[in-house]
This record gives structure tokens, sequence and C-alpha cells, in this order.
């Protein structure tokens, strides 16, 4: 069943910005049927990371998490696959399941016992002798399922529309850049144990945009961070040059070449011998351009909410909670060959930098709230934003993919992002969603193509 | 993956009001010092092999048996030693920190002390439970509160603080972020 979007018409969503002149209108951060719409027409249909492989090993592990405001819980099966489905019962609605994670054969609703087993199928309910023939098929009565769920690369995404393209479509082109995050040495990844969440008084956007391109606020906003970790050293320079924003259909990486930043930003000199020692072999496996491009000061994000850095190994979620509030999911991401001594060293790493106590993160989120708070003013809420750093810089590169703008202070990937935002606000279906970036990698498999092909 | 204990002493309640004192003097000093951003007083009051840790604890039921308490590979809000500690604190000495300017204030109230003597003559295990009012600018305010595992370690005659664990009272932190000690 398509999922039907209960409001009246919509406004052009395109008003809210100018892509070309560079800038953005706030009521897209404040106003609350905007982000009514945010859950129909962006978290109901596009992919949505749920978990990594790593943490649901077994048949029956389960986590609970959220595509945009619906509470969902991700199960591996017995043929070890995955499946995902709404966290409420088809009784009542209660929830089924009160665990952040965990292994369970049923999931069982406190209200009436309607008993689910782990692939969200209705198999009975507290004193079931009471319905009669013909009262309930237990068939129809499941928990409601996500119509689509895949993997790329130890990342399990799901998506509520069952005309949404595939996965490998939606992330296109993305995916060389990905594997340099997912891929750069045999084995793959995983994620440490548990998860972290906290609450940030600003909107989900306001995340996703800072890791999508800020590069700029780096060095300002997190001068006492860097320094702290370094040793009384400030950021280090960024090379205009040779440094870019790489955006593909909303997603976007932005990046130096210097192939460091990011692991010394990590502050541990073990971590930094671990890659200079496996940089070799990552050339060999990724390419020379994609080794130097792990690694260095880097920051990215897979539309439309979770971010990671690379080198830095933090990897997130930005979870609507209403216009003014979103809630941050933290994990750590590590190499699974990796010791167990280099794991521990980055999870350590992570949580003094980009925890919510680390000496980076503490600066970000005051920052945003603000952002997001000030718009309360209906005056400010109707004033304009500047998105129009380095609008001029487009070029062709021609080993990367995707829209490429040099120089990493850059607004470019931001703007990318809020074009695909009024792209899937505007759409009624997937089929008006313009193709801004034309594929040129074909298959799955990146990351054994050396260079792109021409489209 | 088996997980050791973070605590492997074993404690014995302390019948000796003198020394339940000296504690609890110590653990007022300590809050005393982080209500007033005197960070560096704070860390010369821990050992130079001081351990502080604030697991993250995921909702898990009864029935599951990670140990969240003792695992120090998962993640945590502090996984700190000393130098870590003071590298947190290094960045309020930059100027920079911005979220810290105007200053957050602070109010750490520290109850239900509980003091336990162990094999070793040295040390004691202390028990604990904290509020931590926290509120900054206008109206931003964050109150967290749990409970505490200390062991403390009489040093050249002084007690200081040589491992701590601290367990946060909140599944989803609801605060953005965490720039507060216990």
């Amino acid at each position: 069943m398509p999922i039907e979007n209960m409001s009246g018409p919509r406004p052009d969503y395109s008003r809210y910005m100018d892509i070309e002149k560079g800038w953005v209108d706030r009521r897209i951060f404040a106003d609350q049927a905007i982000y009514e719409q945010e859950l129909y027409q962006i978290f109901a249909r596009c992919w949505l990371f749920l978990a990594h492989d790593s943490q649901i090993p077994k048949p029956g592990d389960f986590i609970t998490t959220h595509m945009g405001e619906d509470n969902v819980i991700v199960v591996r099966q017995k043929d070890n696959s995955v499946k995902a489905f709404l966290n409420s019962c088809t009784h009542r609605g209660n929830k089924v399941c009160f665990a952040d994670a965990g292994n369970a054969r049923r999931f069982v609703c406190n209200y009436h016992g309607w008993s689910f087993d782990n692939a969200g199928e209705l198999k009975g309910m507290h004193e079931e002798y009471c319905y009669e023939e013909g009262d309930i098929n237990k068939e129809d009565w499941g928990l409601k399922q996500v119509a689509q769920i895949d993997s790329y690369k130890g990342l399990i995404f799901a998506t509520f529309d069952e005309t949404a393209p595939s996965l490998e479509t939606f992330l296109g082109d993305f995916r060389w850049y990905l594997d340099a995050l997912l891929d750069n040495e045999e084995g793959g990844t995983e994620f440490v144990g548990g998860t972290i969440k906290s609450v940030i008084g600003a909107n989900w956007k306001f995340g996703v945009e800072n890791f999508i391109g800020d590069a700029l606020h780096a060095g300002w906003t997190h001068d006492s961070g860097c320094r702290a970790m370094n040793n009384g050293q400030p950021f280090p320079p960024v090379d205009m040059q040779n440094s870019f924003h790489a955006s593909v259909n909303g997603h976007g990486w932005e990046f130096g070449m210097e192939g460091v930043g990011d692991i010394f930003l990590l502050g541990r000199p073990k971590v930094m011998e671990y890659y200079e020692r496996i940089r070799p072999q990552m050339a060999k496996r990724l390419g020379e351009v994609r080794s130097k491009i792990f690694g260095s000061v880097a920051s990215a994000s897979i539309f439309p909410n979770v971010s990671f850095l690379p080198g830095i190994h933090t990897f997130r979620t930005w979870n609507p909670k209403g216009p003014y509030e979103l809630e941050l999911k933290t994990f750590v991401i590590v190499n699974k060959e990796m010791a167990e001594e280099i794991k521990d060293d980055i999870t350590k790493g992570v949580m003094t930098t980009f925890g919510p106590g680390g000496a980076f993160e503490m600066d970000d989120g005051e920052n945003w709230e603000n952002c997001t708070t000030v718009n309360r003013g209906v005056v400010t809420r109707q004033e304009k934003l500047h998105y129009g750093c380095g609008i001029s810089r487009k070029i062709d590169h021609p080993d990367m993919p995707g829209t490429i703008y040099r120089g990493q202070y850059n607004d470019s990937n931001q703007r990318l992002f809020y074009q695909r935002w009024a792209d899937m606000m505007n759409a009624q279906g997937w089929d008006d969603v313009p193709e801004r970036h034309k594929s040129q990698l074909g298959g799955r498999a990146t990351r054994d193509i050396p260079t792109m092909k021409k489209a | 993956m088996s997980v050791s204990a973070y605590f492997k002493e074993e404690g014995t309640a302390a019948v000796s009001v003198e020394l339940i004192s000296e504690v609890e003097q110590r653990l007022y000093r300590e809050v005393r010092f982080l209500d007033d951003e005197e960070y560096r007083k704070w860390t010369d009051m821990m050992t130079p092999d001081v351990h502080y840790f604030m697991p993250g604890i995921e909702t898990r039921y009864r029935k599951d048996k990670t140990d969240q308490m003792n695992d120090l590979s998962r993640m945590a809000y502090y996984n700190d030693n000393l130098e870590e500690l003071g590298k947190r604190i290094d960045r309020l000495e930059t100027g920079t920190a911005w979220s810290e300017d105007p200053a957050t204030r602070f109010c750490h109230i520290i109850s239900n002390i509980e003091v336990e003597t162990t094999d070793n003559p040295d040390e004691v295990l202390v028990y604990s439970n904290f509020l931590v009012y926290r509120n900054r600018l206008e109206r931003d305010e964050d109150t967290l509160i749990g409970s505490r595992k200390d062991l403390w370690r009489r040093e050249d005659g002084v007690l200081k603080l040589a491992k701590r664990r601290i367990l946060l009272k909140q599944n989803v932190l609801i605060s953005k972020n965490m720039n507060v000690y216990f």
C-alpha cells in the first residue's frame, strides 16, 4: 500500500531556495507544516540507514531504530536475511519491543499478548479462543514490513516506498566514495558495541548539512577541540586547489587529498601508524585517488540523514523529532581486520572527540540549537541564509564521479543537498525526481573500476 | 568475548567514623572544584593511574546478559586515563571553547555515600549518588542524575581517586552535549 499523504495541496518547495544565487529560506528549519511534509516526502520514501550487519550477527538478533518518526525493529532471520517492520502492534498499536537491542524469537505485546515471530508474523494471542471463525485471518495482521530492504557493504538500508528505485540506484555513484570508508581493507567494516543517543534542540538538517560540506566551520568552531587533542596545534591548513566537494543525488563528501587530516584529529598515533601501514594496499585496492581521500580532513552525509567522518570513525544518524529537535544516534565504525587494541584506541578516540562529551562535538550542538531556535521569531524566520561560498568553482574532474567543486571551503554540497531536498519535497512519485547526476559507474563492485566510464 | 569485572576489590562496610568523614569531605571538595571550574585542582585529587569510566548503557531486556557495566571495548561517554581527562580540560583553557563562554552554571549534589574497606589497607570502595544541575545562557537547563562507584587510594597520606564508574540514569542523553564531569 502506498503511504497516503493526508495533507492538502503543497507549495512549490523550490521557492524556499535559489541554488544558482546561493540562498536558502529559514522556514525550512522552523515550519511545522514543512516538517510534516518532510516525514511523508522524504522519510517515508527514501532509503534510510537501519543498522550495520555487525550489530545483528546471529539469527534473532535485533535492534530498534527510527525511520523518520516511525519506530522499527530490524531483525536477522534464520536464513541470514534481514527484515524490518514497524514496532507497533496491529491490534491497538502498542510497541511490541522496548529494548534498544537484543535477541528474540518473538515480540509479544504487553497489552493483549499478541505475539509476533521475529519475522513479524502474527502467531497467536492471549485467550485466542475468543476469536470466532472469520474474526481474524492472522496472516493479514502481521507487523507492517518495510517495502524494500537491502544492504551496501555492511550498511543495511530500507524504504517504506515500494516504488523507490533500488538502493544501488539511490546511492548511485556515491558508492565510489562510500567504498573508501566501507571497503578500504579486506573484510570490510563493523560497528563497535553500543549506541549513544542524545537530544539536540536543532533541526535535523543542520546536522546533515554540517557533515555534508561544512569544512569551513571546523577550524573556527572546533579550534579549542583541535588544540586540546593535538598539543596546542590548530587545524591543518586547507589546500584550496587540491580539495573538493563531491555531490551525487544529494549525498555529499567534502575532502582534502592529503590523506592524514582526519586521522590526525582523532589524536591517536597508533591509528595513524595503522593506516600508513595499510595505505599501499588501499591504493592497490581502491586506486591512488581514493587512498588519498580516505583519512584526509573530510566529512560526508548520505541523503537524507546519515553522516560520518572517514578517518575519525564516527558514524551517526540525525533523527527528526519535530522542526526544533533531533535525536542523534552515534556509532563507531572500524575495520574488521584491525587488532582489538586498534579498535579500542579508535573507540576511545571517537569518544574524546565526537561523543556527546567529545572535545569537538561539544561546540556543535550549541551552534545548531541557536541556528534553529532563533527562527521561532516570525520575522527572523522569513530571512534568507547565505549558501553562496564557492558558487563559481564547479569543475570537471577526470577521476571523480559526481558534481565536483574545487576547494574544500565551499557550500556546494549543502546547496545540492537542499536541491535534492526540494526535488523530493516536490515530486509526486519517484518518476518526478529529477536525475541531477547521471550515473557513470556500472555494477556494484565500484572498487574494481579504477577510473569511471564516461556516460 | 569474556569481560573481566571493572572492580576486582571486595568491600566490607567501614566502621570508622573518621574514615567515612574523611571520604565524604574528599567527595564534597571534588564537586566544589567542579562547580567552580577548578579542573586542574580536581584532577590533582586523582592517582596517576586513575581510570574514569562512564559507559553508554543501552536499554535491554532483563534476560539479556550483555555486560554493559564492565566492558571497556563498548561505546562510553568517558573511558579516560589521566592524560585523556587532561586533554578535555585543555580544551577549556584554549580561550576558544565557544560553548563555555559565557560560562555554564553547575551545581553538583552528592549523597548516599557509603564507604567500604578492602583487603588493601590503603584502598577503599566508595558508593555515592549525584544530582548535577546545569544551567546555561537564558534558560538552557539539564538535570543529570546517577550513581557512582569509586576506588580511592591513600598516597602520601592523602586519599586520591583511583577508579570511578559512573552510571547515568538516562538512556537517551537528554542534553545537547556532556560538558560536565561527575
